[in-house]
């Protein structure tokens, strides 16, 4: 019994991102370089972001990454040169644009359980007032007792 | 003022001069001045019968018109009082002169015999031809237009029989009763009060004692009926052979009033009555010197308890035995007391019972006593009337007399002196009918089923003296107009007295008032009690009853749930009302499938609000719940957003 009801185990996939990334690192340093700059703020939210499924940092990433689009195809048509990359890495507008996307995906990641929490509320809300008011008109019809409130 | 229906021929043949007291007309009784406007006969006077007495139906239904020597009833009813009150009335010609109490004298023989004994018994033998009795045979109520002309009896119908009689006037076994419970007695009865009258019209004087009733009786208790009304006084003999045979202990030994016609007869009539066993020394009990068992048994009658302490340590059947020497008596005693042991203390009133026994045995010409009281069994009506509300003493043993069926087992020891067949049948009936549970049983109702004309004793319509079903829906419109509307419109008597006059068709309506305790069945009771004697008896508006049986409604309207329809049979309750008939005001309360479909209603909303309830409980409980699913949606929505800009991207990227 105790074995039937131990939970299935779950093969991490940390190694394979890790072996992708060495050999992201090992064939084009260049683009592993910038990528890792410009994708700075969506890794540190990864290490950061302790929930199973990582939620702000998959947003995070995800805005990063799209983001980067366009760095990448640069430095892509540039050579992929190391040259190229720290240039691309140490553009200002190129840096600032990425991390204000991660940082959007962030400010996303927070606001929108708040903003569909508030949504739920109200609809609760009027729910309830809804019933309140048909219980006290059955309650007025019939002579039963007030609800408390 | 409006006067009910069954009074209205009453009413219309009879005018009743308030303002024309007679007294000392119908001895006691207030009477006034009266004329019958279609016969057009002014010389008559209605007797007001007491307030919570009846008068005597038997009598008013077998005598009719008017009647020689006898100041008979000409009619009877519910009549004008005064304060605008009604009153039950009996009409009878007026008196033709004075009492002879107010005239009092010594009589001669020759005018006693000529003006009074013959007179009378004329009249004594007609009324027993017709089969009733007069029972009010005393100075006072005997009247003589002037001198020389025969006397004339006055009513005696306005009370119960012989109740208005004083000791003097009455047999022994009759005086010593409750004075309404002396019952119809026998035609013997009025020979003895004749008797006793004429002793008193002899000696010109009414014996000193007969101003004490109690001291009278126990003076014709000890010394026989003719030596204590005649004392030592010397009568002509004619007068004095006479009187002694009519004031003669056992009825059965009274001359007829046939025989009374030819006094020499009378005189010469000699009854071979074998004389009472006599102690030579007297037994003390109770106060009373105790000679034979005539004295025993009445001093055991009024002094029970004692009677029973003296029978309980044998000193009695000793006395029987060795004073009396009646051994026979003795035996016959302490055989009925190891039955009364036997019996123990589970049968109700055990003593009284063996008290009642004993009487029975030691006299069998006594009437029922029971603890303290004595009656006569068709007494029993009136003397439960006379003591309702008046003498809770006499209600509660009248009640164990009642509920012991006293009566048969009395009659069952004097088969020889009643009809016991009949007396045991009425002694069951009237168990029966005490038993009924609720307003509409009880005492009450027993006396109002026993005494056909005893008004409804109701605070509420008394006044109105109803007396009939059909008297009581004017009776409480009338109430209706004064009474405190708190009051409920059918209280105990007016129960019973529904139950009672209505025979059996108002009998579903008041046992409904028993209720048990639910306050909607009453009022449904009473409201349709109301509507059925409206319906019956009384077709026409009510307008002041509808409004106060409509104030006691408010439970049944509150019996609804549905407040809508609450106030609409408020609405249409109040127009009903106004209306002034009852039977729709049942109707709008009566409506099964209304009542049906409330309740299921009613049902179906405490389930729809159980679940708004069980819903709005939910809402409350699922904040948490909702944060989760929040940040979870909301967490999905940056991820989507997040891919969504990539794909955008990426899509750019590619087309250009």
């Amino acid at each position: 019994m105790a074995r039937a009801q131990r939970q299935p185990k779950r093969h991490s996939l940390v190694w394979l991102q890790g072996l992708a990334c060495g050999a992201l690192a090992a064939l084009v340093p260049s683009l592993a370089l910038m990528v890792g700059i410009l994708l700075g703020p969506g890794l540190v939210t990864l290490v950061l972001d302790q929930e199973p499924t990582k939620p702000v940092a998959r947003a995070v990433l995800l805005c990063g990454v799209a983001a980067i689009v366009d760095p990448i195809r640069q430095l892509w048509s540039a050579g992929h040169g190391l040259e190229a990359s720290l240039a691309l890495a140490g553009d200002l507008r190129v840096v600032g644009a990425a991390w204000s996307a991660a940082a959007a995906g962030w400010l996303l990641a927070e606001l929108a359980p708040v903003v569909v929490r508030v949504v739920l509320e109200a609809g609760g809300r009027a729910r309830a007032v809804q019933l309140r008011a048909a219980r006290a008109r059955l309650a007025e019809q019939w002579g039963l007792p007030a609800g408390e409130g | 003022m409006a006067l009910p229906p069954e009074s209205r021929l009453f009413a219309e043949q009879f005018a009743i001069e308030l303002d024309s007291p007679l007294l000392g007309a119908a001895g006691e009784l207030t009477a006034y001045a009266a004329t019958d406007r279609r016969a057009g006969a002014p010389d008559l006077m209605a007797i007001a019968v007491p307030h919570r007495i009846p008068a005597r139906s038997r009598a008013l239904q077998l005598l009719e018109g008017p009647q020689p020597g006898l100041l008979g009833p000409l009619g009877h009813g519910v009549g004008p009082a005064p304060n605008d009150e009604a009153a039950y009335y009996v009409v009878t010609q007026r008196p033709p002169g004075p009492s002879l109490a107010e005239t009092l004298r010594p009589w001669s023989e020759t005018a006693l015999i000529e003006l009074v004994l013959r007179p009378v018994a004329h009249v004594l033998e007609r009324l027993q031809a017709i089969g009733v009795t007069h029972r009010g045979i005393r100075l006072n109520n005997v009247f003589q237009a002037r001198d020389g002309h025969p006397v004339i009896l006055g009513q005696a119908w306005a009370t119960p029989p012989a109740m208005l009689q004083p000791a003097l006037y009455e047999p022994p076994y009759s005086a010593m009763c409750l004075p309404a419970g002396r019952g119809e007695g026998t035609i013997a009865d009025d020979v003895y009060a004749l008797g006793a009258l004429l002793v008193v019209l002899s000696l010109g004087q009414v014996p000193a004692v007969a101003s004490d009733d109690t001291a009278m009786l126990r003076r014709k208790i000890e010394v026989g009926s003719f030596h204590a009304i005649a004392g030592d006084s010397r009568l002509p003999p004619a007068i004095a052979d006479l009187a002694r045979g009519m004031l003669a202990e056992d009825p059965d030994h009274r001359p007829t009033p046939a025989l009374l016609l030819d006094p020499s007869a009378a005189r010469g009539r000699r009854v071979a009555a074998r004389p009472p066993r006599r102690a030579q020394r007297p037994f003390h009990l109770a106060g009373m010197s105790v000679w034979d068992t005539r004295t025993l048994a009445f001093a055991m009658a009024m002094q029970p308890e004692q009677g029973l302490q003296a029978m309980v340590s044998g000193t009695v059947t000793q006395w029987l035995r060795r004073g009396l020497g009646d051994a026979g008596m003795g035996s016959r005693l302490d055989e009925m007391m190891r039955h009364r042991v036997g019996d123990g203390a589970a049968e109700r009133g055990a003593d009284a019972f063996a008290v009642m026994r004993m009487v029975v045995m030691l006299d069998p010409l006594a009437p029922l006593c029971w603890r303290g009281i004595a009656l006569w069994p068709d007494g029993l009506g009136a003397a439960l009337a006379a003591a309702i509300g008046v003498d809770s003493h006499a209600m509660a043993r009248l009640d164990e007399i009642v509920a012991t069926e006293a009566i048969a087992s009395w009659a069952m020891l004097r088969q020889d002196h009643c009809d016991y067949g009949l007396l045991r049948m009425e002694a069951r009936q009237h168990r029966a009918l005490v038993q009924i549970r609720g307003p509409a049983g009880g005492l009450l109702r027993l006396a109002y089923t026993l005494c056909p004309l005893l008004p409804c004793g109701s605070p509420l319509v008394a006044a109105r003296s109803p007396v009939g079903a059909a008297d009581m829906p004017p009776a409480l419109e009338r109430a209706a107009k004064t009474v405190d509307i708190k009051t409920p419109p059918v209280d105990a008597h007016i129960a019973a007295f529904l139950a009672a006059r209505s025979e059996r068709r108002l009998e579903a309506e008041t046992n409904g008032l028993v209720g048990n305790g639910d306050e909607n069945g009453v009022a449904l009771a009473r409201l349709r009690l109301l509507a059925q004697l409206q319906l019956r008896y009384y077709q026409k508006p009510l307008p002041a009853l509808c409004a106060w049986v409509g104030s006691h409604c408010q439970p049944l309207i509150d019996s609804w749930q549905n407040r809508p329809r609450r106030a609409a049979l408020e609405t249409k309750l109040k127009d009903l009302t106004a209306a002034g008939f009852l039977p729709p005001i049942v109707g709008l309360f009566e409506d099964a499938a209304a009542r049906a479909e409330d309740a299921l209603g009613a049902q179906q909303a405490a389930l729809a609000v159980a679940q708004i309830d069980v819903e709005l409980a939910q809402i409350a409980a699922a904040g948490e719940e909702r944060a989760m699913t929040a940040r979870r949606i909301g967490q999905e929505i940056a991820a989507g957003a997040g891919l969504l800009a990539l794909a955008s991207v990426l899509a750019m990227t590619a087309f250009g």
